[in-house]
């Protein structure tokens, strides 16, 4: 059985050689590049937004426990539940057994990473409740029975041809790839479920806690549909979701949809708070939101990297990141992919299994640089390593291997004469026609790439002999 | 289902308390910078955002003429039903739309072959050129179940900007009660085909706004 | 004479010497008395990269014992210099070096940025006549603040022509372990950057960190390409009439030529202000 970091490389190999993979991810994301630069152009300062951003959530995850409590007390006010789960298979039986207690046989689900988190689908499935993925890139990705490539848009990976030719074998009656019409088809086989589930699963992208209501932002509509109509609504998601007032969604919303998709707000920013009240005509009997922990109060504890919980999944990160760009979010192998995945992933699934993903990086920094509520990124990619070490989980071959080199490096002597001996054996091994052999020093090098030409001579010998020349 | 005892909540403030026991540093930012320009021109400012995300806007002088607006509109839907919220306004526009079917929404929700629907709104946004609704305006699904969505406003509903918007809605209890509020931004859209651009996914694939002067 | 200290990056030292010995050449042009304190050996940023901070930490006490008598520190790559100025406070928080690392950062200088904005120099009388990129190292670039310093340079080189490859930006996929750790990645990365190249003709792709270009120039001559990379102090080490760094001289050239230099700037001090500004 192969551990993550073991399928990660595999993975990584397959995806990285495919040119074809690489020019459509390219492409998705120029346009996307395009697009937020126009979006950034509309604040008068885009710094200024991610800093007032980062303090609105600074605020929030630092007094998470109050602006919980407050949410909770409000959304009771309104006749709403709240269930607090420890972990995943809490949050994932108190929605079955709902659902059961309910006589649920149709769920419409909008986007939810929390619900990738639990594996709520293939739960519901299995006590035989239909789900249906209503965010278009959710649904294609559903339709091929894989999950999301990106947190944002799903089948960024897939060309209109693919999706045409997925939608013909699937839903039969199209056979085109005009994206108008592949949507036109979408919506018609989702409408029916719209208007016939019992249950509509949401996200959340913010806890408002003095209003006692989910903002939940779409473009599709999807979201709204899924609101309104069926008898039940749970809106799912993690406890760092929260933020202090409804005011704050006037930076919020436009800094979560330029980060996003470059636009200036999307197409539905909705607030819901409670099931319908008794004067309205339509909407859920029943509202619930499940409040999951799954290792965020954790990561809470850990002060230098409490920012990371912060993050409001706006995919940026992914799109500046060149390792996300070369091997896609599927190798990644996890819900959470790109640097906040990098990240997170370790924290919440356990350092030693997944700490690969940390080290899976150049550390360029681009991530840090685009995220719009200021997480620092790439350093903590940094600190998991070194928390790593710390841990004791890296291989004895690199810890050995960087105390040689630590006692090297307190000698200069020592350097010079290691620097003499490896660039004789490398030059020997080369004249002698081993080069990328097993006994070839450079042999990780030399895999994909020609080794440099080796000098005769260091720099401080030949220093050493001008200055001496004087 | 009432949950009488949930262990996992006292569990999960317990680990938050303790774990903010350990302070992070403040980033220690300035907090009166301002994010936008400020918006001098309200009504231009909301035609060019609504020009820019694909909202219909017709201006019109007096009740008459918004009555006609709304017919035009309704007039270029196929048949079948259209929803209306059932206010009074709204009541005595309605007689002019003899030929169709009116479903109000005291009778409950649209069907799901409503053709278009008619709200009011709860106030316009220039910032964004965008409508804010709420359930009070015929339901939650009256204003997103139908291809074509028809917003009777007037000019004194325009706000500036989201800043504006939240001020006031924040201070507004009847506003908090309703159980939804929806900042709408143009026709519903998608970008999930190979970043491509397409109007009218799930909600409504027209929206049009008929602001009348008074 | 104003003095500057030579950091020269280990990798630097043992297998691209000539980097070194450019920029003691680029230094003294620029009117600067060069010293190479011998005690130095890495910054540490392997390890710490890694992991490794107690590996680290040591070596990063030494290096600012080594640079403390120093006022200027000046160094040929982006990230050695991000890791002393960046990251020395953080690995040596707590430890008595802690002040003096602080106050290391103030002083070290990677060479474009050290030749901007202390030395006030652009001018440097050197000649590449041909077609040249620039690729924007991270560290420089996102830690540094790097980003016209390094061109406004290349834009004094005579006969130099300054192209702009398609995402100069993007990462070259070097990251330190990471070339080796993961570089099925890694070359698809420096693959990349190496087509961005190609598509503008460029002869050249320079950049101000030699791991860059040593992973780069691997990844050229593998797929065969036209392109070659070279350092920036190699490009403005050039002399106007010869296009020929001195340390690519014969080694009795190179002394000569070290003379008739040393010569020229003495005179230029007795008839230039000090600071030698063009």
């Amino acid at each position: 059985m192969t551990t993550p970091a073991q399928e990660f490389l595999r993975s990584a190999a397959t995806k990285s050689a495919d040119l074809r993979h690489r020019q459509i991810l390219r492409h998705s994301i120029d346009t996307y590049n395009t697009s937020a630069a126009q979006g950034q152009a509309r604040f008068l300062d885009w710094q200024a937004a991610r800093r007032r951003a980062q303090a609105i959530k600074w605020e929030a995850v630092n007094h998470l426990d109050k602006y919980l409590l407050q949410f909770e007390v409000r959304v009771k006010e309104r006749g709403g539940h709240v269930f607090w789960a420890e972990n995943g298979e809490q949050a994932q039986k108190y929605i079955v057994d709902l659902a059961a207690a309910r006589n649920v046989r149709t769920v419409v689900k909008s986007k939810s990473m929390v619900a990738e988190e639990i594996d709520l689908t293939p739960a519901l499935e299995h006590k035989g409740i239909k789900v249906w993925e209503t965010d278009l890139g959710e649904f294609i990705v559903q339709l091929r029975d894989e999950p999301p490539y990106h947190i944002v848009t799903p089948a960024i990976h897939l060309s209109r041809k693919e999706i045409a030719a997925l939608f013909k074998e699937k839903l039969g009656g199209i056979d085109t790839d005009d994206p108008e019409k592949l949507v036109a088809a979408a919506r018609v086989a989702l409408r029916r479920a719209f208007f016939s589930a019992e249950m509509g699963i949401s996200g959340v992208n913010f806890l408002v806690a003095d209003a006692g209501m989910i903002a939940l932002t779409t473009n599709e509509g999807n979201g709204r549909l899924g609101t309104s109509l069926p008898r039940i609504h749970v809106a799912l998601t993690g406890i760092e979701k929260v933020i202090p007032r409804l005011e704050d969604l006037a930076v919020l919303w436009p800094v979560l949809s330029t980060a996003g998709t470059g636009q200036a707000v999307t197409c539905y920013n909705t607030l819901v708070g409670g099931p319908r009240t008794k004067d309205e005509p339509d909407g859920p009997e029943e509202f619930h939101v499940v409040l999951l922990d799954n290792g965020r109060s954790e990561l809470l504890a850990d002060a230098e990297q409490r920012d990371v919980l912060h993050c409001i999944r706006c995919g940026a990160c992914l799109n500046a990141c060149p390792v996300y760009r070369s091997v896609g979010g599927h190798t990644y192998g996890t819900t959470y992919q790109g640097p906040i995945g990098s990240v997170l992933t370790p924290h919440l699934r356990g350092l030693h299994e997944f700490q690969h993903l940390s080290y899976a990086s150049s550390l360029c920094g681009g991530c840090t640089e685009v995220c719009p509520v200021k997480i620092d990124l790439h350093h903590h990619l940094l600190h998991n390593r070194r928390n790593a070490v710390k841990a004791h989980q890296r291989s004895w071959k690199e810890r050995i291997g960087f105390r040689l080199y630590r006692w090297t490096m307190l000698h200069p002597s020592w350097l010079a004469l290691a620097g003499r001996l490896g660039r004789h054996a490398i030059r020997v091994t080369h004249a002698l026609g081993l080069g990328g052999s097993a006994l070839d020093p450079l042999r990780a090098w030399t895999k994909d790439r020609n080794p440099p030409p080796i000098p005769a001579r260091s720099f401080r010998s030949l220093w050493k002999e001008r200055r001496g020349a004087d | 289902m009432e949950q009488t005892e949930n262990p996992a909540r006292e569990h999960i403030l317990q680990r938050i308390r303790k774990a903010l026991s350990a302070p992070a540093e403040h980033p220690s930012t300035p907090t009166d910078e301002r994010l936008f320009a400020p918006v001098s021109e309200i009504l231009e400012r909301f035609e060019a955002e609504c020009a820019g995300n694909h909202t219909e806007c017709v201006l019109t002088t007096d009740s008459w003429a918004t009555a006609q607006a709304v017919a035009e509109v309704l007039r270029s839907t196929p048949a079948g039903e259209v929803f209306m919220q059932d206010a009074p306004s709204l009541r005595r526009l309605a007689a002019n739309l003899a030929d169709r079917t009116i479903h109000w929404s005291s009778n409950g929700r649209p069907s799901e072959e409503v053709q278009a629907t008619v709200t009011l709104a709860e106030a316009l946004v220039a910032q964004t050129g965008s409508i804010f609704v709420s359930s009070a305006c015929g339901g939650r699904a009256a204003t997103v179940a139908a291809p074509v969505h028809v917003v009777v406003a007037n000019r004194a509903q325009l706000v500036p900007d989201l800043q504006t918007l939240f001020a006031q809605v924040s201070h507004d209890d009847n506003m908090l009660k309703n159980s939804m509020l929806c900042l709408t931004t143009g026709s519903s859209r998608t970008g999930d085909i190979e970043k491509i651009l397409v109007l009218g996914a799930h909600g409504p694939r027209r929206l049009v706004v008929v602001l009348q002067e008074e | 004479m104003a003095r500057v200290a030579l950091f020269i990056p280990c990798f630097v030292d043992q297998l691209s010497p000539q980097i070194g010995l450019d920029t003691a050449e680029v230094l003294r042009r620029a009117g600067y008395e060069v010293d190479f304190p011998k005690a130095q050996t890495c910054c540490g940023q392997p390890a710490f990269n890694t992991g490794y901070w107690n590996d680290a930490r040591p070596l990063a006490a030494r290096f600012v014992r080594v640079f403390r008598s120093y006022e200027a520190v000046v160094s040929p790559s982006g990230s050695c210099t991000t890791m002393v100025r960046n990251f020395y406070p953080e690995l040596l928080a707590g430890t008595s070096s802690h002040g003096d690392a602080v106050d290391l950062g103030k002083r070290v200088f990677e060479l474009s940025e050290f030749l901007i904005k202390v030395a006030h120099r652009t001018g440097l009388s050197a000649e590449f006549p041909h077609r040249v990129a620039y690729h924007d190292a991270c560290h420089a670039l996102r830690e540094l603040g790097l980003k016209q310093e390094p061109r406004e340079l290349l834009r004094h080189v005579q006969g130099l022509h300054l192209v702009e490859m398609p995402y100069s930006e993007d990462c070259c996929g070097f990251g330190g372990t990471f070339a080796t750790k993961f570089h099925m990645i890694s070359a698809a990365m420096g693959n990349s950057k190496a087509a961005n190249a190609e598509k503008v003709s460029a002869e050249y792709i320079t950049s101000t960190d030699p791991s860059c270009l040593m992973h780069i120039e691997g990844i050229l001559r593998r797929r065969n390409s036209p392109v070659r990379t070279i350092h920036i102090s190699a490009i403005l080490a050039t002399r106007v009439g010869t296009g020929v760094a001195p340390s690519r001289l014969s080694e009795s050239e190179g002394a000569k030529r070290q003379e008739s230099d040393r010569e020229a700037i003495e005179s230029q001090e007795l008839t230039n202000a000090p600071g030698g500004q063009q």
